[in-house]
């Protein structure tokens, strides 16, 4: 029944029949801005425009609310049943509709073809643009910044491999022997350590994005990738202390804000512990290492 | 070049093609030939999971776009829960496109998959664990890719059979409406 199709999301008036009359009467008389027979679409959530997963071509969604006001406005005006009345109300709303429908289809059109559509170089340009951001969010900690741990939503894996790589290969080029089992070591134990203090944290209770948190782990690698650097082209042991001390203490500093966002404050150092943890040996293995 | 068919057709896009084969190629053929030239397992691994890495993007961000229309990442949502989104192009675009290039995507898709596992079981023969990392990791990236757009390609249908049901069900229901009208 014609009723039936947008019965459910309006409630039924009680004089049904009546307002398919004065509906048939508006058709009849024949206003040029009154929907023709288009009932609303069948109840379905809303199309959620910016995130929907598909895009009708040649049927943009019909904004449930619009037309649903329109046949609001029929059963309230119902007591005169003058034509002349029903077009004032009707009308203001299939302009409203219009636009309305015209909006959401520009943006329903307009964000998705942007990203499944958009040419190679920008998608690029947004992904390098991406990881420069991650970094300078990641490793120049603001102390002032509002809510550590909605920082790196935007997470990728690109900066985490880099470094984690960059890490290994200084260290194999500062050994002078086993070079390829320093390296091996070092991205294993990285890589490895990386998950195992996200899955720390998840045991703990804490609320972390297990992506989100290893990029986070791999990011902070970056102030230890500089002492490494440092560290490869002064050999006084000293100087390798002093340096790779700072770069610790820079990386921790950085992974701190968001490790302890993630946790209950009283399993803050249980998970924390770990952290520091594998910095510090990374650290001896920059210094040890000869 | 010869002129294209109507009932066969050439492949659309055949850099993307080119493109999307290449690193995959080169991966493994880097892998399987360095132990005959270099001897340094750090060459080998970097090189070998850079060539995986930037074949793994090429897949997700363009070929898998310009080739099935088809593409999916992970966002994090104002709740802070990791929602996995899927996206695809509508139904005409996506019948319009070249047979030859999906064809070519899916299957060099998993035909990589089953490379790597290959090699796997090779250096796990030999028990070479540093170069079953180098295996392990490849094969991971390739799996997250296959997983990735087979959901998005069953995601596409299930939204195309929904599309379809619901527009005959609008488009019924408003011829009913007419027809009622009309009486």
């Amino acid at each position: 029944m014609a009723k039936m199709s947008h019965g459910d999301t309006i409630p039924l008036h009680p004089s049904s029949q009546s307002d398919i009359d004065e509906i048939e009467n508006l058709m009849i008389a024949g206003p040029a801005n009154v929907l023709p027979a288009r009932p609303p679409s069948p109840p379905r959530a809303s199309i959620p425009v910016s995130s929907s997963p598909f895009l009708p071509s040649n049927l943009p969604p019909p904004p449930p609310s619009a037309p649903a006001a329109a046949y609001h406005k029929a059963p309230i005006s119902a007591s005169p049943p003058d034509a002349a009345y029903h077009k004032a109300p009707i009308s203001a709303s299939p302009p409203a509709a219009e636009t309305s429908r015209g909006g959401i289809a520009a943006d329903g059109f307009g964000s998705l073809p942007n990203t499944l559509t958009e040419p190679v170089w920008d998608t690029v340009k947004r992904d390098l643009s991406r990881i420069v951001s991650n970094l300078k969010l990641v490793v120049f900690p603001n102390p002032y910044r509002e809510d550590p741990g909605k920082a790196l939503r935007d997470w990728d894996l690109w900066g985490p491999f880099f470094f984690i790589v960059f890490l290994g290969l200084t260290l194999s080029w500062s050994a002078s022997l086993k070079k390829s089992e320093v390296f091996a070591v070092a991205f294993a134990v990285l890589a490895a350590g990386a998950i195992i203090l996200t899955l720390n944290v998840l045991l703990l209770g804490g609320h972390i994005i297990f992506f989100q948190s290893l990029s986070l782990l791999g990011y902070c690698l970056f102030p230890l990738d500089v002492g490494a650097v440092i560290c490869m082209l002064k050999d006084n042991v000293i100087i390798k202390i002093i340096v790779v001390s700072i770069a610790l203490a820079w990386s921790s500093w950085a992974a701190y804000p968001f490790m302890s966002a993630a946790v209950n404050p009283r399993r803050k150092a249980l998970a924390l512990y770990p952290v520091f943890l594998m910095y510090i040996s990374v650290g001896f293995l920059i210094i040890a290492i000869d | 070049m010869e002129r294209v068919q109507p009932t066969g057709e050439n492949y659309a896009n055949p850099r993307t093609c080119f493109f999307h084969v290449l690193f995959k190629a080169a991966a493994l053929a880097f892998y399987i030939l360095s132990a005959l030239f270099f001897n340094s397992f750090v060459i080998i691994f970097v090189v070998t999971v850079l060539l995986a890495a930037l074949d793994f993007w090429v897949v997700k961000n363009v070929s898998g776009r310009i080739l099935v229309g088809l593409r999916w990442w992970n966002e994090i949502n104002e709740q802070g829960e990791s929602v996995w989104k899927f996206e695809c192009l509508d139904q005409e675009s996506l019948a319009r496109m070249n047979k030859k290039d999906s064809w070519l995507f899916w299957w060099t898709l998993y035909l990589t998959a089953v490379a790597w596992i290959f090699l796997g079981i090779f250096s796990l023969i030999r028990f070479q664990a540093d170069y079953l990392l180098v295996v392990g990791v490849c094969l991971s990236l390739s799996i997250a890719n296959i997983v990735g757009f087979t959901k998005c390609r069953k995601d596409a249908k299930k939204q195309i059979q929904q599309f379809a049901s619901q527009t005959i069900a609008s488009r019924f229901s408003s011829t009913l409406q007419s027809a009622f009208s009309v009486v």
